[in-house]
């Protein structure tokens, strides 16, 4: 299948920093493709290049066959993006922050077309309230809606759920997993385990702006082993990967103090490529 | 062209805050007090340019009124825009030009400018009888907003702080605002500091303002004004061409 996204060797560079380095990718349409990393490992800045709001030092890229940096406009004309910041208008109204969304992508037939999102993402009582009245549940909501008004091919969600309560952070997910139903293309920036785990087909692993892991959650944790004996001695955790449970519980039995048996996850991925934790 | 939705966010933007009665209260600030303390307390006792002081500084003040608000609205909404809040990058994301981006911004700050100027006219004119009102003295205004809120789109994209834009109105149009004929004639000036002053918009706008009648000075007033305005449009349409994160 053609795909829909195309990087070859992206590189960023802001002077000494490099922010991204030599990422080569292929998103099919229809796939969520998660960018998974620790906060500075290249994920928005990634972001930021395919999205037209920063040139690349070096590389290409392209979306639906138009280059980011050549044809910037047809590029705009496909996407929808959602910032990591909530960047919504907050002294306009909801409707109004769409309205202006959508003739900013000159959308037919608008105001059918707010009505449907206000309904679909469940904010329709309050299209006429001022954004600064909303808990950042909603806006963050609103600010999904926003990126969807022009029907995009491919929308761009920066950590989507940042900041969020557990509860707000589902009802995200579940708004998510109903558009993948659209064949709409996402592509997600998290550093959060769960949410790559649950909503992404593919995930690409980014440590200080390299790929080190592309594949789908399955195959990235299988990659791994099956199950994490993890331990604490003299304080510190220690981790052991093993095939299945019974090697799990042969191992911890062998151990003086209490162990935890867990299924490995997308963190334990991240150490065993890095030998560092995703998250704090 | 797709600029309206930039210029429209703009005025409801500036609708929201013109409901706050502290706003226009600071739009207005500065050019009142001048007003009071320079205009009606030296008022008919000083005769300048065979009139009033009064009727010799209104104008100026209008020129002045229109010029910071017009520069002002710009260069803060988009500074913070950029920085802080992050809206301007909704519009680079957009599919639209740079260019429309510069005229949608600089019509928003245009009608900032001439409401603020407009409120100071309509004052001007139950206290003195010197302006001439024509043609020419409103396009003059129309384009003394469009040249400062194309300066206010530069310095908005230039900023890399909210203290850059003030250093940058210190520098440029705080003096401009002393210096360029609103108080007192640039001709009083030392010979040095007066040709520069002479090749600042201001200083035209100040000239045409006070004499808006065809002939060769005003012409050349106003294709410098004219200049001023493409140069600062074109400039501002490149930086955000180029801008990139």
């Amino acid at each position: 299948m053609h795909a829909m996204i195309v990087t070859d060797n992206l590189g960023k560079q802001y002077q000494d920093l490099v922010a991204l380095d030599g990422l080569s990718l292929q998103i099919p349409p229809g796939e969520i493709f998660g960018l998974l990393g620790p906060n500075g490992a290249g994920k928005t800045t990634c972001i930021k290049i395919l999205t037209t709001l920063a040139r690349p030092s070096r590389g290409t890229a392209r979306i639906h066959d138009f280059d980011v940096v050549r044809q910037p406009l047809a590029v705009k004309k496909l996407i929808g993006v959602c910032p990591q910041e909530i960047n919504l208008d907050r002294e306009l109204t909801a409707y109004e922050n769409l309205w202006i969304y959508g003739r900013l992508h000159r959308m037919p037939d608008l105001a059918a077309r707010i009505a449907e999102l206000l309904t679909f993402g469940n904010l329709e009582e309050r299209a006429h309230s001022l954004v600064r009245e909303f808990s950042g549940g909603m806006q963050r909501r609103l600010l999904i809606l926003r990126a969807l008004v022009s029907r995009p091919r491919v929308l761009f969600l920066d950590e989507p759920t940042v900041g969020l309560d557990p509860q707000v952070r589902r009802q995200l997910w579940n708004l998510i997993q109903e558009l993948k139903l659209s064949g709409i293309t996402i592509i997600l920036t998290t550093h959060y385990i769960e949410e790559a785990e649950m909503l992404c087909d593919r995930v690409g692993i980014l440590n200080r702006g390299r790929l080190i892991a592309l594949d789908t959650p399955a195959a990235l944790v299988a990659k791994v082993g099956g199950y994490v004996v993890e331990t604490l001695n003299s304080g510190r955790r220690q981790y052991l990967l093993v095939r299945d449970k019974e090697e799990a519980y042969a191992r911890a039995q062998t151990e003086p103090t209490g162990v935890i048996i867990r299924q490995v996850n997308l963190e334990d991925v991240f150490i065993q490529l890095t030998g560092e934790r995703l998250t704090n | 062209m797709n600029w309206f939705p930039i210029f429209y966010r703009e005025l409801l933007l500036f609708r929201r805050r013109l409901l706050r009665l502290g706003y226009v209260v600071s739009a207005l600030f500065s050019p009142m007090l001048y007003l009071l303390a320079f205009g009606l307390g030296l008022g008919k006792r000083v005769a300048m340019s065979g009139g009033t002081y009064l009727d010799y500084l209104l104008p100026g003040l209008i020129a002045m009124t229109s010029m910071t608000n017009s520069y002002t609205w710009i260069a803060t909404s988009m500074t913070v825009g950029r920085l802080h809040f992050r809206t301007f990058q909704v519009y680079i994301q957009a599919p639209v030009t740079a260019a429309d981006i510069v005229v949608g911004q600089i019509l928003a700050g245009m009608v900032r400018g001439l409401f603020a100027s407009g409120i100071l006219l309509g004052l001007g004119l139950f206290l003195s009888t010197g302006l001439h009102l024509n043609l020419m003295f409103f396009l003059v205004l129309v384009l003394n907003c469009l040249v400062f809120a194309a300066f206010g789109v530069i310095v908005g994209m230039k900023s890399r702080s909210h203290e850059d834009t003030a250093t940058f109105t210190n520098f440029f149009i705080m003096p401009m605002a002393f210096f360029c004929g609103t108080f007192f004639p640039v001709d009083e000036m030392p010979w040095l500091l007066r040709d520069i002053i002479k090749a600042l918009p201001l200083t035209h706008t100040n000239r045409l303002l006070r004499f808006p009648f065809w002939n060769l000075e005003s012409l050349e007033s106003l294709a410098l004004l004219s200049a001023y305005g493409v140069v600062c449009l074109a400039l501002g349409i490149i930086i955000i061409r180029r801008y990139s994160e």
